[in-house]
């Protein structure tokens, strides 16, 4: 990244700039009238319970799904109605890390790593090489470049998918739950990496994640989707301060993590009844 | 219509990667990647090609002695197999033996792919599957499955070869001017047209059958048996619209 862009950084637009996003699949209404913007040098937690969204929200604004409704800019630009040709461009400018991190089964760590650099660029592969370990030194992997996906842990693999993520010294960086799996040193050490990553060369970083201590260590701005009657929607939106002292009780419930409260632990009878029956008990079994 | 638009995307797009990007300065083949397939597609299917060939080479020439016998005519073994072995069955069987062994596969591994979000996080990384995936395995169908039709069609003849040697007593060289006689070259050049054209159904078939996976490992398992059934219906009809041209124009 060059030094210019370093410095042009909060007095600039928003680099992503996401309004009243609306997804249905079928009748299912999975992102409900997202909106919020994303600043340079920003880390973005998008956090919320199981299939709230979170995924589809990340993977709308990096053009592999296509909006109901709803507008996305990301670098000033709509992604919504891009050409492919036109998504190509623009995802040169970010990295995307995968929940599982999605390697190529049939090339090994180091191959995998150098996959971005080697098509995407004309660079020598001798600086390939040197790139390569220089990510995978980053994640913690050295000395793993020649095996395969399939002869490393669950763990190592999200650690792989980060290096290749960042392996092109992009703008912003997009995560799919990069700790989940991950023992608590090494989650410390992505948080650590993020947070040199956004503070030191001002990547934008966007991360969806469940682990709180570690939304709460790296994020400089939190995004809770609700649950149940809010299901896809924004209900809250704030600095890590605002957030950990929010006034909404299913928030707090979330970062608490406390089984019962806005989202229930267990259905009252007449809600469980309707539930496994699709009808009221008064109007008796159909069958 | 869904799939034939699919198709004939596909196909444009294969087109595309081919003959337009290189002149845009884009990356196209990645040759690397093409001869691997080569000889996942060609050189690995030898043994299987070989001993298909040579058993049908081996069942035709003895069908043939039973039936030309009765009217004393054996010495015309070795036509009937040439002809039928250039012309239909060296074709239709490496076909099908391409695409049991290598269509199938290419649908299961890019099916695999697709699941495993490996497809999506390609397209993140900027990197075209069609350019990236597809079009390595094209190419290697396209030239392999020729050379293989061919390579197979001689194998046929050593099976014939061998009943008309050991069991009707002909010598090989009677054996090979009788082959020499009977076929002409626009014999091999049809079964050559032939194998081209069920080469790119086999190619974009399977191909398409894998990019278009939905859901788990079921979705990959109905895609690649409807990816072979598929590619051997459309190979069938092909041979058959291919044989009827030939007929008619010569």
């Amino acid at each position: 990244m060059s030094t210019d862009t370093k410095e042009a950084s909060a007095d600039e637009g928003p680099i992503i700039e996401v309004t009243d996003l609306v997804r249905k699949f079928g009748d299912r209404t999975v992102l409900n009238g997202v909106s919020f913007k994303v600043y340079r040098g920003e880390t973005i937690i998008i956090m919320g319970g199981s299939g709230c969204g979170k995924s589809t929200l990340l993977r709308h604004i990096i053009g592999s799904l296509k909006p109901t409704s709803g507008s996305i800019k990301m670098f000033g630009d709509e992604v919504t109605t891009m050409t492919p040709p036109e998504l190509e461009k623009l995802r040169l400018r970010f990295g995307m890390n995968f929940q599982f991190g999605a390697l190529m089964q049939s090339m090994t760590v180091g191959e995998n790593v150098a996959l971005p650099l080697l098509e995407n660029s004309r660079v020598d592969p001798e600086i390939v090489e040197l790139v390569v370990k220089m990510k995978l030194e980053l994640v913690g992997l050295t000395g793993f470049e020649n095996l395969k996906p399939s002869e490393i842990s669950g763990g190592m693999r999200k650690r792989v998918g980060l290096a290749r993520a960042v392996a092109m010294d992009p703008e912003l960086l997009f995560s799919d739950e990069p700790t989940s799996g991950l023992d608590p040193i090494m989650t410390a050490v992505i948080d650590q990496l993020t947070i040199d990553l956004t503070q030191k060369l001002h990547m934008t970083a966007v991360i969806v994640t469940h682990d709180m201590v570690s939304a709460f260590r790296i994020g400089s701005r939190m995004l809770v989707l609700g649950a149940g009657q809010r299901a896809g929607m924004v209900i809250a939106w704030g600095t890590p301060d605002e957030i950990r002292h929010h006034p909404d009780p299913e928030v707090q419930q979330f970062i608490k993590g406390e089984p019962d409260g806005p989202v229930p632990l267990k259905l009252s009878p007449e809600d469980y009844i309707i539930r496994l029956l699709g009808h009221d008990r008064d109007k008796g079994l159909s069958y | 219509m869904k799939a034939v638009l699919g198709f004939l995307s596909l196909n444009a797009e294969i087109l595309y990667w081919i003959f337009v990007a290189p002149w845009r300065g884009k990356a196209g083949l990645n040759f690397s990647h093409a001869f691997t397939q080569m000889v996942r597609i060609g050189v690995q299917a030898v043994p299987m090609t070989a001993l298909t060939s040579f058993s049908i080479g081996l069942t035709l020439a003895m069908q043939a002695a039973q039936e030309l016998s009765k009217m004393g005519a054996t010495a015309y073994v070795p036509d009937l197999v040439s002809i039928s072995l250039l012309r239909e069955l060296g074709p239709l069987l490496v076909g099908v033996v391409v695409i049991g062994r290598s269509g199938s596969a290419v649908t299961a591994e890019l099916g695999t792919m697709k699941v495993s979000e490996e497809i999506e996080a390609l397209e993140v990384m900027s990197i075209n599957p069609v350019r990236f995936l597809v079009l390595p395995r094209f190419v290697a169908m396209m030239i392999m499955l020729p050379v293989l039709t061919v390579f197979g069609n001689y194998i046929g003849f050593v099976g014939g070869w061998s009943i008309c040697h050991f069991a009707l007593g002909m010598n090989t060289g009677g054996f090979i001017t009788r082959i020499i006689a009977s076929a002409d070259p626009m014999d091999l050049y049809s079964g050559v047209v032939k194998s081209f054209v069920f080469a790119w159904l086999i190619g974009t078939i399977s191909c398409l059958k894998g990019l278009s996976v939905k859901g788990g490992a079921e979705g990959v398992g109905l895609s690649t048996t409807s990816s072979v059934v598929t590619s051997i219906i459309s190979m069938l009809v092909a041979n058959a619209i291919l044989t009827a041209a030939f007929f008619f124009t010569e």
